[in-house]
């Protein structure tokens, strides 16, 4: 049986670890074809799928528990006078 | 880093690309003026600085480019150069190590704290906002850039000036230390290991 060759394998050859293809996956930063070959792999590999949905978590709570605040209002007030006063 | 080709804009064109391309990343800056420095005035003061030099330096600015990454660069120099030169730095984080153990084949071996969804999802708290501050400062900023605000590899690789190897392996040690502090957490709210 032939195997899928794997789309996260480098130009030079070398083959990527399952922390190297989670971290493209989580990061949105892999290709279609990655993604596909990253589902199958996944069924069958128990740190990838316990890490998929770790990672995924925490990533999901750091952008709704850490970021979303607003700059103060005085401060985009001081800095909206310091320019026009360079200008004029 | 790319050649800064300059610009020629009169100040009607600067006040534009000020209001409509700078300003609107005035919160993300914030925030990330805030998670650097740990403190609400020390932010401001980093934010009102990076906003005059990109007023000043504007001219190597190109209009309708990555805004965002130009201001986070400029924010995170001014971090290092003005900022963190008056505060002691504490313990200088050892790349080298971090990029040997990274490229390691036991890379899928080692040991990842034993972290379930539940006891994350139980973490309504300030839990991560803690765990995210309590990192050193070069790991802090490579999550905020990554996680936070969702900049690319490149893009992170152009603010912070290191090679994509080095954002990616900086990156992944990041994650791995931020997990340590979060299974602490979860064993404090009574979660066990599975
Ligand atoms: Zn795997």
């Amino acid at each position: 049986m032939n195997l899928p060759t794997n789309p996260f394998v480098s130009n030079d050859g070398k083959k990527p670890t399952c922390m190297e293809m989670l971290q493209l996956i989580l990061d949105g930063q892999d290709s279609q074809e990655q993604r596909e070959y990253f589902k199958n792999h996944m069924d069958n590999c128990m740190p990838c799928f316990k890490g998929y949905h770790v990672d995924m978590t925490i990533k999901e709570l750091l952008k709704s528990k850490c970021c979303g605040g607003e700059a103060p209002d005085e401060l985009v007030a001081k800095i909206k006078s310091q320019i026009a006063s360079t200008i004029s | 880093m790319e050649e800064v080709v300059r610009q020629h804009y009169t100040d009607k064109e600067k006040r534009e690309i000020f209001d409509h391309e700078f300003l609107p990343h005035i919160n993300s800056m914030y925030n990330f003026g805030y998670r650097l420095t740990l403190d609400r005035d020390d932010a401001k003061d980093l934010v009102q600085d990076t906003y005059f030099k990109a007023f000043r330096f504007i001219e190597s600015f190109q209009k309708g480019t990555n805004a965002k990454a130009w201001l986070f660069r400029i924010l995170k120099n001014s971090f290092i150069n003005d900022y963190r030169k008056k505060v002691k730095e504490p313990n200088k984080v050892d790349y080298q190590e971090v990029e040997q153990y990274y490229n390691s084949e036991d890379v899928d071996r080692q040991i990842t704290p034993d972290l379930r969804v539940d006891a994350l999802k139980d973490m309504i708290g300030d839990e991560i906002s803690n765990a995210l501050n309590a990192l050193d400062v070069d790991f802090r900023t490579v999550i905020i850039l990554c996680d936070l605000e969702g900049f690319k590899y490149e893009e992170m690789a152009k603010i912070l000036d290191i090679p994509i190897g080095t954002v990616r392996s900086r990156l992944h040690r990041a994650r791995q230390l931020l997990k340590e502090k979060l299974s602490e957490y979860a064993k404090s709210m009574g979660y066990k290991n599975s």
